[in-house]
Order: C-alpha cells, then sequence, then structure tokens
C-alpha cells in the first residue's frame, strides 16, 4: 500500500468560460508583459502550480490528456507561414513551463504525462514513486473549437493543483492511499478534478488491480 | 520506498531508422553514412530543402492509418515477452509527437480517417489495441527526453516491486506539423547539421525514429544506473549561458561512474550554443572521455531519440565499436570529440545524455552487467 | 517628419506581439529591441521574422541572421532597405 498526503490543494473551473475572461481574472498572477505570450492552459494550470510555491527540490508532475489545444488549432491554422510561438507553446508540457520559465524557477524533477481513461492513475502513481519530499501534481484541460468537433479536445476547461508528502504534516488536507486489489476501474483527469474540486471522498478501482482511497481530513 | 540498490537491466532493446534495425544502423553509422537528405520542409514538391532522413518509401504527406505504424509494428513484433500492460508488466510510451501529423491532415482534408491518430491519447490507444496490449499503458511525454522519462518511471516501478519487468516504447515521425514549426524557429534550414563542431550558424536536421527497451531487475546484460533529469526554466529555446544546467545533470551520473573510463553520446544536434555547453560540462565531468553525437546522420529523432540512441550505444558495446561524431567539416568543439569510430572494448560504459525545450536534461549511465 | 518605413515596423511590432500597452511612437529607434526595455526575446524575434517575411518578400535563414536584423528598428530598417523592392516600402 502506498500513501501520501494531500497539503494545499488548489483547483480552477474557469467559470467564466471564454478564454478572454479567464485571462482577464488571472493576469495579476503573472509577471507584466508575460501574458501576452501565454496560453489559457498556460494560465489556469500556471496559477494553481504557483500558489503551491514550487521549490527546486520538489517534484512536479503534470497531467493533460489534450494539453494545449487551442494553441494546437491556432498553429495548424497558421499554415502556410506558421508561427514560432504557437509552435513552442503547443508543445506538452508548456503550460508549466510558461510558468516555470517566467518565473525562472528550475526544478530537479518534472514528468508530464498524457492519457486517456487512466491519466489520473498514472499521474499519481508516477507522483507517489517520485522519491522528492514534495511533488506538486497538477494538471488541466482547455476546451477546444474545432478540435473538439472532431473528438480530439477536452469538452471542459479546468485546471488543479496539489502538493503531495509522504510526512503527514500539521493539518493535512486529506490522505492518499493507492493498493493493489482485484477489480477494475478507471479515473480520467476530470473526474479526478471534480473529486479535488468538491472535496469528495472516493474509495474505488482507479485501474485495472489499484484501487484508490482518497479521505479528506 | 524505491531500492535504488535494486539492478536495472536492459533485457531487450531495439530500435528503427531510415537504416533498418539497431544492428543496421549501427553498421551505417560505422561507415559514416548520412541518412539525412535535402527535401521540402512541408512535403510535396515546393518550399525551401532542409535536411530530413525519413523511412525508406515514406513521404512527408501523411496517410491514415499512418505510414510509419508498420515501423513500430516491427518493434512489437520483436519484443521478448507477453502480456505487456497487464499489472505487473505495465507499458512506458513516451514521444513528444505522436500523430500530430494526423491533425495537420484533418484539418487540410476534413477526412475523419485522419482523426483517431491525431492526440496521444487516441494514437496511443490504437497502438494499443494494434500491439495487443493490455490497458496499464501511460504516456510520458517532454519534448526530446520523453524516451528518458519512460525509462525512470520504468525503473521506479521496478525497484518498487510494483513491476517485474516493464516495456519502453518511444516513437516520432515527421509531418509537415513538426518540419514547419522547426523551420519556423530557423533552425531546421538548408544546412546540414555539424554536431559539436565550431561554425557560424547553427543547423539541425530531423528524422524518423522508434525505439524500445524492456528493462528487468533479473535479466539482461547491460546495467542503467545514475539516471538524472533537470530544468532550467530558463528559456524556451535556451540553456543559461553558464552550462550549469547540462553539469547539473551530468553530475549525478560521474557519481555513478565513480571514475571509470566511460565514452559520452551527447545530444548534439547541431545548434551551436548547446552544443559548446554540452561539450564543456562533458569534458569537465568526463575528462578524457570520446565525446559522440549521431544526430548528424540520422537526424534528430525528437521524442524517441534517447531511446533510439540507447539501443545503438548498447549496439556499440556488443559489437565493441562507436560509431563517430557524424556531419560537418568544421573544426571540434574540443579535442575529445570523436570524429571517428574507435573501438570501446576499454571503457566501462557509456554516458547517454538529451536535452529539450525548456531547458530539460537527462542522462544515465549504461554499462556491463 | 517620420521615416514611414520605421513607422511601419514599429507598428508591426506591436501588432505581431501583441504589446497591448506599447504604442508604436513609444518604441525607440536605436535601442535593442532583443534584451532591451521592451522585454522581448529570441521567440519573439523569429515571430517577427516571420511577419516581415510575409510582409516584405525577404527571407531570413538562420536564427543568427535573424538576431542581426533585428538588433534595433533602426537595424531592421536598413536591413529591409538593402533587401527588398522600393516599390514595396511604404511611401
Amino acid at each position: 500500500m502506498l500513501e501520501r498526503y494531500l497539503q494545499t490543494v488548489v483547483t480552477d473551473d474557469a467559470p467564466e468560460g471564454q478564454p478572454a475572461a479567464v485571462r482577464e481574472r488571472l493576469k495579476g498572477h503573472f509577471p507584466p508583459g508575460a501574458v501576452r505570450r501565454m496560453t489559457t492552459l498556460g494560465m489556469l494550470v500556471g496559477s494553481a502550480l504557483g500558489e503551491l510555491g514550487p521549490r527546486e527540490e520538489d517534484a512536479v508532475v503534470y497531467a493533460s490528456g489534450y494539453a494545449e489545444s487551442r494553441t494546437l488549432e491556432g498553429f495548424i491554422d497558421s499554415f502556410p507561414t506558421p508561427s514560432p510561438t504557437l509552435f513552442q507553446t503547443s508543445i506538452h508540457p508548456s503550460a508549466v513551463q510558461q510558468l516555470m520559465i517566467g518565473r525562472q524557477l528550475s526544478v530537479g524533477e518534472f514528468l508530464p504525462l498524457s492519457g486517456g481513461s487512466l491519466l489520473a492513475f498514472h499521474a499519481l502513481r508516477a507522483a507517489f514513486l517520485a522519491p522528492a519530499a514534495r511533488v506538486l501534481l497538477c494538471g488541466g484541460e482547455e476546451k477546444g473549437t474545432w478540435l473538439l468537433e472532431f473528438g480530439l479536445a477536452s469538452d471542459r476547461t479546468f485546471a488543479f493543483g496539489a502538493a503531495l508528502t509522504r510526512e503527514r504534516g500539521v493539518a493535512p488536507a486529506a490522505r492518499l492511499q493507492l493498493r493493489r486489489g482485484e477489480g477494475a476501474g478507471e479515473l480520467a483527469l476530470a473526474a479526478w478534478f471534480d473529486l479535488l474540486n468538491g472535496r469528495a471522498g472516493f474509495s474505488g478501482f482507479v485501474a485495472p488491480g489499484w484501487q484508490l482511497d482518497l479521505e479528506w481530513l | 520506498m524505491s531500492d535504488p540498490a535494486v539492478p536495472i537491466r536492459v533485457a531487450a532493446y531495439g530500435c528503427v531508422t531510415p537504416f533498418g534495425d539497431a544492428c543496421s544502423t549501427h553498421a551505417a553509422l560505422v561507415r559514416g553514412e548520412c541518412a539525412l537528405r535535402a527535401q521540402p520542409v512541408l512535403g510535396g514538391e515546393d518550399g525551401d530543402l532542409v535536411p530530413l532522413a525519413l523511412m525508406p518509401g515514406r513521404s512527408l504527406d501523411e496517410t491514415a492509418p499512418p505510414a510509419w505504424l508498420e515501423s513500430v509494428r516491427s518493434l512489437g513484433a520483436s519484443i521478448f515477452g507477453h502480456a505487456w500492460g497487464a499489472p505487473g508488466r505495465p507499458v512506458f510510451v513516451t514521444g513528444s509527437n505522436f500523430g500530430v501529423g494526423g491533425l495537420y491532415a484533418l484539418r487540410r482534408t476534413g477526412d475523419l480517417k485522419f482523426a483517431v491518430w491525431g492526440a496521444p491519447p487516441t494514437c496511443t490507444e490504437q497502438l494499443r489495441l494494434e500491439l495487443g496490449w493490455g490497458p496499464d499503458v501511460s504516456i510520458l511525454t517532454h519534448a526530446c527526453v520523453s524516451a528518458h522519462l519512460g525509462l525512470i518511471e520504468a525503473s521506479r516501478a521496478i525497484e518498487t516491486g510494483i513491476a517485474d519487468e516493464v516495456l519502453v516504447l518511444s516513437f516520432d515521425f515527421l509531418s509537415p506539423f513538426v518540419t514547419g514549426g522547426f523551420h519556423a524557429l530557423k533552425i531546421l534550414n538548408s544546412d546540414f547539421p555539424a554536431p559539436f563542431r565550431k561554425g557560424r550558424a547553427g543547423a539541425i536536421g530531423l528524422g524518423d525514429g522508434a525505439a524500445f527497451a524492456v528493462l528487468s531487475r533479473d535479466r539482461g546484460d547491460w546495467l542503467l544506473s545514475g539516471q538524472s533529469l533537470n530544468n532550467e526554466m530558463h528559456h524556451f529555446t535556451s540553456n543559461r549561458g553558464d552550462g550549469s544546467g547540462f553539469a547539473r545533470c551530468l553530475e549525478t551520473v560521474s557519481a555513478a561512474a565513480r571514475g571509470r573510463p566511460v565514452w559520452f553520446k551527447g545530444h548534439g544536434t547541431g545548434t551551436l550554443d548547446a552544443g559548446r555547453l554540452e561539450v564543456g560540462a562533458a569534458s569537465q565531468l568526463f575528462p578524457g572521455a570520446p565525446i559522440v553525437g549521431w544526430k548528424g546522420s540520422l537526424g534528430h529523432t525528437l521524442g524517441s531519440c534517447g531511446l533510439v540512441e540507447l539501443a545503438i550505444a548498447v549496439e556499440s558495446m556488443r559489437s565493441g565499436r562507436t560509431p563517430g561524431t557524424l556531419g560537418g567539416a568544421g573544426e571540434p568543439l574540443h579535442e575529445t570529440v570523436a570524429l571517428e569510430s574507435f573501438p570501446n572494448g576499454a571503457f566501462d560504459g557509456v554516458v547517454c545524455a538529451s536535452n529539450a525545450f525548456g531547458g530539460a536534461h537527462a542522462a544515465f549511465l549504461l554499462s556491463h552487467a | 517628419m517620420s521615416d514611414p518605413l520605421i513607422a511601419r515596423l514599429k507598428q508591426l511590432i506591436v501588432e505581431t506581439l501583441r504589446l497591448e500597452d506599447v504604442a508604436p511612437a513609444d518604441i525607440p529607434d536605436s535601442e535593442p529591441l532583443i534584451g532591451g526595455g521592451l522585454s522581448l526575446d529570441s521567440i519573439d524575434a523569429l515571430e517577427l521574422v516571420v511577419r516581415l517575411e510575409k510582409e516584405f518578400g525577404i527571407k531570413i535563414a538562420s536564427s543568427e541572421e535573424a538576431r542581426v536584423a533585428l538588433v534595433s528598428v533602426a537595424a531592421l530598417a536598413a536591413y529591409v532597405r538593402e533587401r527588398v523592392d522600393p516599390s514595396r516600402l511604404p511611401a
């Protein structure tokens, strides 16, 4: 059985909906002049991760199934004169890099994942196996436009960040346990976000042979 | 939690490049052959000519299913063992671009046949079904250090007892999406790459590549150790000028090498500043170690380069000969840059390093078990 | 009288790089574009190159050449004048 504690949890379900409104709300979280090149996902994930106060000795695990959908759309539509900025920021894991580079925050271990129905489990597994004393698990999606019409983007916009530790600490927010078992299930990233956002408990299979218990303390 | 005393062995390996499998690729590199050819940057007949190394018979234009699928299938057929993706036998798929060429084709044609390959989750799911894997297939994607991340995650799964053996698969095949992007960054142009050489301007070539490694605690003739990561987060496309990002990553590997004689397989894409910093760090931390880079022939295989070049490194040690640094004609950046192939029997192992956008660095030591 | 090419280049810089709080007239002619007061970097330079190539039909082959061309607005104007048919320049 693997056990970790959630010390700090930050969630953002982008209630405004439209990217322009999200950007207006979040622009104060970033250095002046940086926002013009940031993506919406970068601002959402960056804000969540930024609130956790990343340090060089932390490990950062970042999960996004479709990553920079709007930027991908924009880059493809910029052909035949492709935009170098859109190319650069479309490459996973740009969302985290936009924050970290903006703040010149180096980090030893950075593990970006993508995936589908088991993405939350895979991200949790990576976070649990990281040897760092504190692991910052973050992620999110942004709603696509024409990519969404083809089923190649998320239909929701959201972001989360959570600090995981082995040590319980003084006042942890929640306890997480991953253990093996006979059974199957799945936990998509959006469902994981909903658990964090709603401070909802969970006990069940998140992958074939793997059970997760999330208990809010 | 994880037991670093658990040896991580490479039980099986393989790659496919425009030269063929690992053995054929190694032989071609020893002969000094170059897979790069000047080709139109966006495919077709028009556009600037840039150095690309595509699989034989493949054009840059996208097909559905993708033309690269057969190359990946050929790797899948050679993978030893069964029940990949089942509990205890996870698969880590790593890469940077996956089927992104399909997105480009989809937007241009509106043809839905391209859709299923377009995004990493859907592309990987298609592969999982094609190769008959179980459900435990995760995706690590961090540009040109992607393969290293797969090796690290695989190693941890073994060290913690979560897995007995782990399959790491890495692939990256070119498309106009990718070549157009690098061309817009002005580093993919008409010049052919000259890794680790002095020059007026740097340039890269790009290549197709796929590879796999099976990691095990119990079997395999090669040991992986000193696996290291570092992320400068200084700038998307450049490194800290003092080379500290490179050094910080390589210090861990240097400690693992413990002064044993090694040779150094660098990232060496052909860009000037990064090449200079990499050679500087390598020559300081591994004094006297011959430095080689193969992207001057194969092109940069992007997300798969760490694993493609691991396969070639293993082949080098198995055969007793290391291919030299190919590409260009200028003076080498340092006296330890090996331009010619050399016998490697006197070395205990090889340090393999890769770097990526955002100042990401990854490296490991590969040695005889 | 202001140089129409320099005025156009400044406008392109503001538009292309989405410098919301900068007016074209605020950009000095001879101060460094990259690494100067506008906080532009090499990626901004490349984005400008794409726009310039489209606007003026010039070709900047490498990142090193881009660095030289974009030393300042004045240097960029000189670079463009050397390579572009006068009929394509703003009057």
